[in-house]
């Protein structure tokens, strides 16, 4: 999923600071799942709102709503009815989903309530890390199903460096040395030879080289 | 008389592109150094701003100070992060070279590594108050240097195509002033005169202008020019004078030098760009009048 992190109140407050009536938007989709900006989170930060405006003496009026996906165009017609009524949308979505509110209604202020952060999975309740950096061109065939591109901290293709110690990254200690994890995966399914291969300087025109990037499926492109 | 005391004192400025070999052969690059020794009041080393893997502009300009030519040398983004750039500009210094550019670059996608990965850590008005916090000591992350260089540092202004175009080109043109750029380099120069509103504009920037002059050396060159380049304006009177005249190659030579000499009271300095005819720049500044 793509995860979130909410804001902080007095960067969301800075935005909005002029405006009236508010359009506060969630995303029932990857932002909900890491607890960044789905229903609850939404109510949770209109209130936190309403008190700051209230304790200056200000008042604002926020229509809450949460979208399916805010990715998609089907879910943000929804917001069509309501548009008019505010001075600016706020959205908890990803960047994708702000964005996407921005494309449909051009002629209104869009703010984002949360920094988008990263793909990842979650390890555990609350805790989310980074499992794919998006390359286009997927290494896991080669590296036993571990990414070393989102995970090894220089983004290393062929071993760990001279930092990695008791399987921890020199970069934190809260960090695994991913070079660690796919020896010791490699090792369980016995194919510790795929280590040997060596991974030629790779090829990033999937990644960001051509600009950004787009997926036209024929069959499907209307 | 230094490139930056010129620029100050308002002597016009010759300068001459010289481009690095692909490769570690420099006998090309040091005739043509020798050849225009002289004529030149610096040379611009390019780096690899244009999408070509080939030897570093901080070597080039290192061999063009030690065949006694001041070196001007591009600085871009797309390649190196702040920690790169920031290292490379203190060598510089320290290796004699007291004039930077800062270039924009060519996409990764139109190099020929086309598989590299681009780093764009920073962009051209964020590299410009780099150079400029480095020359007041501090690195970008507020360290304070150990003795800091001098540089006199400039920006190019991309080509445009309309006026839509040239108002953002200037408006950038004015934040990288604002950043530290103490002159501006313009997109190629063929008309003067449909040239003026962009220079009387660019004027009000308060820097010196150098002109950028591009050496047509054949009628193809020149189509191809006028086809994929509308902002440059190569008219197919000058395209026609090039194919009629009994020399094509002189004709070349006296478009560039007139098109000099009609800017000589309109700008602070001239770039000549003669792709690889570096022996025919005493010629071109011949039919200058310079």
């Amino acid at each position: 999923m793509i995860t979130a992190e909410r804001k902080p109140l007095a960067e969301i407050i800075d935005y909005i600071d002029n405006c009236r009536r508010i359009l506060l938007v969630g995303c029932n989709e990857c932002v909900t799942v890491c607890a960044a900006g789905g229903r609850k989170e939404v109510a949770m930060l209109a209130s936190a709102m309403q008190m700051d405006f209230m304790k200056r003496g200000k008042t604002v009026d926020i229509r809450e709503m949460t979208l399916e996906r805010q990715c998609e165009p089907e879910y943000v017609e929804e917001l069509a009815p309501f548009i008019d009524q505010v001075d600016a949308v706020v959205s908890m979505a990803c960047g994708c989903g702000v964005q996407e509110v921005v494309r449909r209604f051009r002629d209104k202020r869009v703010y984002p309530a949360v920094n988008t952060q990263f793909m990842g999975a979650a390890e555990r309740p609350g805790v989310w890390a980074e499992r794919c950096h998006g390359c286009g061109n997927c290494l896991l065939g080669l590296t036993g199903g571990i990414c070393p591109i989102a995970r090894c901290s220089k983004r290393l293709m062929n071993g760990p460096c001279g930092g990695s110690s008791k399987g921890k990254c020199e970069v934190s200690p809260e960090i695994d040395c991913v070079w660690q994890l796919i020896w010791d995966r490699l090792k369980e399914l016995g194919i510790e030879d795929r280590y040997e291969e060596i991974i030629l300087a790779k090829d990033w025109r999937t990644e960001r080289g051509g600009g950004p990037r787009k997926i036209v499926r024929e069959d499907l492109a209307q | 008389m230094s490139f930056q005391k010129r620029l100050t004192s308002g002597e016009f400025v010759v300068l001459a592109e010289m481009n690095t070999p692909k490769g570690v052969d420099i006998s090309q690059l040091m005739t043509n150094a020798r050849r225009i020794k002289g004529r030149v009041d610096a040379a611009v080393v390019p780096d690899m701003d244009n999408g070509v893997m080939r030897m570093s502009a901080m070597a080039g300009g290192v061999l063009m100070q030690q065949q006694g030519l001041e070196a001007i040398i591009h600085l871009y983004c797309r390649d190196r992060n702040r920690m790169a750039l920031q290292g490379d500009i203190l060598a510089a210094h320290v290796l004699g070279i007291q004039n930077l550019v800062v270039v924009n670059s060519e996409s990764m996608a139109n190099s020929d590594h086309r598989e590299a990965k681009a780093v764009d850590d920073l962009d051209e008005v964020s590299l410009l108050e780099a150079i400029r916090s480095l020359q007041q000591g501090k690195d970008l992350a507020g360290f304070e240097l150990e003795g800091t260089p001098t540089f006199t540092t400039g920006c190019t202004v991309g080509a445009f195509a309309d006026d839509q175009q040239m108002a953002a080109e200037l408006e950038l043109t004015r934040r990288k002033v604002a950043a530290g750029a103490q002159y501006i380099v313009t997109p190629p120069v063929f008309d003067v005169d449909r040239c003026m509103p962009f220079l009387n504009a660019a004027a009000d920037l308060g820097v010196p202008i150098i002109a950028t002059i591009f050496l047509i050396k054949s009628v193809g060159i020149a189509r191809y020019m006028a086809l994929n380049e509308p902002g440059a304006h190569i008219s197919e009177e000058m395209i026609r004078r090039i194919r009629k005249a009994p020399d094509r190659e002189t004709e070349c030579l006296k478009i560039a030098g007139e098109t000099i000499g009609a800017l000589k009271d309109k700008v602070a300095g001239v770039k000549i760009e003669t792709h690889g005819w570096e022996h025919r720049l005493a010629s071109i500044l011949d039919y200058a009048g310079l």
